[in-house]
């Protein structure tokens, strides 16, 4: 569907609620947001290396705009919530995009619940990674948050005053084949509430990725501080990978999907708020589905290699095209490296929350630092921000393909 | 003989603090009757928050389900919050957030945040979670505003549970009625934050509580007016009051 049939579609839904015309046990809501983005492309990295060789390798834009309508829907025992998109990039021509993020049907029998349909399911608990998000396996840290895509699900839950289980065909019917969130698995989470802390543990198994299981605790361990810890063993995990060590040319794409073994994910972290509204989150994490450290270090030679094939003669487009794939590392694991550390500080001071995250990589001493500065009214919602990667030259981080972003965005909500 | 002495002035005393410990109990339980009128109660509320110069600033409205047993579950439903949720069961809080799956386990302090924070708004009865003394008789401003002046009761009240907003209250009910009048909020550093101001449904024969005036004394010296709209008496079946089920934004109706 077009998305301009969506926003008249949206539109025409919330005019009706405001005419009351809708049968009261419907609820309809949604936001409208316009955003920009500029972006500084990096002068470091197999990217900036390709079009250094041949302009124009990969096109990178400079900045865009998207304006998004998200409807949200719900009654009679469905929920649906879909987004529709224009986007822009260095004043070309928009494209767009329209995804139901959810449309989901429950059955309440009581403590009961079974739900069927596409539906966005998070279990985890921590900020900046969450390994046990086992069914909906989001991205973490975007630039600007937006609502998820949800996954074909069959649930079944049952709740008690202090207790829940959920049991869920995740992707049922799904190619088998298919990589990362989208393979058809069976997932299970059991919660239990000790006091002044919530535990969970969750299973999960499917064909080719096998069992993986883990468990997670939230707990409030005093007036201003709340802890929070993560940990996940897997049997194997999707991943992408090649032959590091090789630095010749090749022909194709040479990452090819592929299954790691035996990897272990684990998260700490915590809260602090005080009186003054000042709250400050630290969170360190390892995921072993990531590149390892002599991994990156291959990448580098593999990169310092080709860069040195061009110098002797071989074809200028062939070493641009394989120095442009080496950046499919950057998509190996939700994580770039194995060791992560990440704080954010923000502060709330009445309407306003001026904010400032850091993610630091030790094994490379890489640093994404984000400034944001949010404004919430009654229904408008600006928010406005900066991402730089700094760090050593030869930090993954300032590998990246963008250096520098910025961001400026107002969300109205009706 | 000495010994006797001391023994029966020990117990002398002892039993007067006990009755007037009792004391305080039977007024706080009189006085929450004022807002909380049963053991299970859903409220409409509204705040409207003026800015220090009489300026509107912001106006919101929930959905509380006051549960026996320190339960509670706010439901926000103004636009700018619309689908967030706050549920505390005792001492324990969570976050609802309607573009999140997972609740979020949030500090005591956390609850404190905004002009008024979700402790106002959920928050109905004193007999559970705090004990004091009788400070004595006083007289108290009457309402509406330029009414007599009236006799009081002024109770000191400190909390017994770590999980309250307020760790120590001052507190005056009418002294025939036990109905609240007024109260000074201090927080962990017994330091003033808020002073509230009750309004009743009817001067002379007040039955409840209709609205609390809160005047923020700490940072923005703004006032919060919570007004209760509608009150019914209504249980809510207990995964309700499971954070697990409040986050699949179930129909609450």
């Amino acid at each position: 569907m077009k998305p301009l049939v969506w926003l008249m579609l949206a539109w025409a839904c919330t005019g009706a609620v405001s005419a009351q015309s809708l049968d009261e046990s419907w609820s309809l809501s949604g936001k409208l947001r316009t955003q920009w983005e500029g972006r500084q492309v990096a002068e470091l990295g197999p990217l900036a290396q390709a079009n250094a060789l041949e302009s124009g390798t990969v096109n990178l834009a400079a900045q865009g705009t998207t304006a998004q309508v998200e409807l949200h829907a719900s009654g009679r025992n469905w929920s649906a919530i879909a987004t529709a998109q224009q986007q822009a990039w260095d004043a070309q021509r928009g494209q767009s995009t329209a995804s139901i993020n959810e449309l989901v049907a429950t059955m309440d029998a009581g403590s009961w619940q079974f739900s069927g349909g596409k539906k966005i399911v998070g279990w985890d608990v921590g900020y900046a990674f969450r390994p046990n998000d086992m069914v909906q396996q989001e991205v973490r840290r975007t630039l600007v948050s937006s609502t998820n895509e949800g996954r074909p699900v069959v649930m079944a839950e049952h709740f008690g005053a202090e207790s829940s289980w959920s049991l869920v065909a995740v992707n049922p019917g799904g190619n088998v084949d298919c990589l990362g969130g989208c393979e058809p698995a069976w997932a299970a989470r059991y919660y239990q509430r000790l006091g002044a802390a919530d535990g969970h543990a969750f299973a999960r198994i499917a064909d080719r990725t096998g069992l993986s299981a883990g468990a997670a605790l939230a707990w409030v361990a005093s007036e201003g501080l709340e802890l929070h810890a993560s940990v996940r063993s897997l049997q194997h995990a999707d991943s992408k990978s090649m032959n590091l060590a090789s630095t010749a040319l090749v022909a194709s794409n040479p990452w090819q999907a592929s299954t790691t073994p035996g990897a272990t994910q684990a998260l700490l972290g915590g809260t602090w708020t005080n009186a003054q509204q000042f709250s400050l989150l630290l969170e360190a994490w390892w995921d072993g589905t990531a590149l390892s450290s002599d991994q990156w270090a291959d990448w580098r030679k593999r990169n310092q290699a080709l860069g040195a094939l061009a110098q002797r003669g071989a074809p200028v487009s062939a070493v641009a095209g394989n120095l442009a794939w080496q950046s499919e590392s950057f998509g190996v694991s939700s994580s770039l490296q194995r060791g992560n550390m990440y704080a954010r500080l923000s502060w709330d001071i009445d309407a306003w929350q001026p904010s400032l995250d850091l993610l630091y990589h030790p094994a490379d001493a890489g640093l994404m630092v984000t400034a944001s500065i949010q404004w919430k009214g009654d229904t408008l919602q600006v928010q406005g921000g900066v991402r730089v990667s700094t760090g050593p030259d030869d930090a993954v981080l300032m590998q990246l393909p963008l250096r520098r972003q910025a961001f400026l965005l107002a969300n109205w909500a009706f | 003989m000495k010994t006797l002495t001391k023994i029966f002035a020990a117990v002398a005393l002892t039993a007067a603090f006990t009755a007037q410990a009792q004391d305080v109990t039977t007024l706080l339980k009189a006085a929450d009757k004022f807002r909380m009128s049963a053991d299970n109660l859903q409220v409409e509320t509204q705040i409207n928050v003026v800015n220090a110069d009489g300026t509107p600033d912001k106006e919101r409205r929930y959905k509380v389900f006051a549960q026996a047993g320190r339960k509670s579950l706010v439901l926000m439903l103004s636009p700018a919050e619309k689908g967030q949720k706050v549920l505390m069961l005792g001492d324990d809080f969570w976050l609802l957030m309607p573009d999140s799956q997972r609740p979020l386990r949030i500090t005591p302090m956390q609850k404190l945040l905004g002009d008024a924070s979700t402790g106002d708004i959920a928050t109905m009865s004193w007999a559970d979670d705090y004990s004091g003394k009788l400070v004595g008789e006083e007289r108290c401003d009457g309402a509406p505003a330029g009414a007599p002046q009236v006799p009081c009761l002024h109770l000191s009240l400190s909390a017994t549970r770590k999980g309250v907003t307020y760790q120590r209250i001052e507190l005056w009910l009418g002294k025939t009625r036990s109905e609240p009048l007024k109260a000074d909020l201090f927080v962990l550093s017994d330091k003033l934050a808020k002073q509230a101001t009750f309004v009743l449904d009817k001067p002379n024969a007040a039955t409840m509580v209709t609205e609390m005036v809160l005047a923020d004394q700490v940072s923005n010296h703004k006032t919060t007016q919570v007004r209760y709209l509608h009150r019914k008496e209504r249980q809510v079946p207990p995964e309700w009051l499971n954070p697990m089920f409040l986050v699949r934004n179930p129909p609450l109706d």
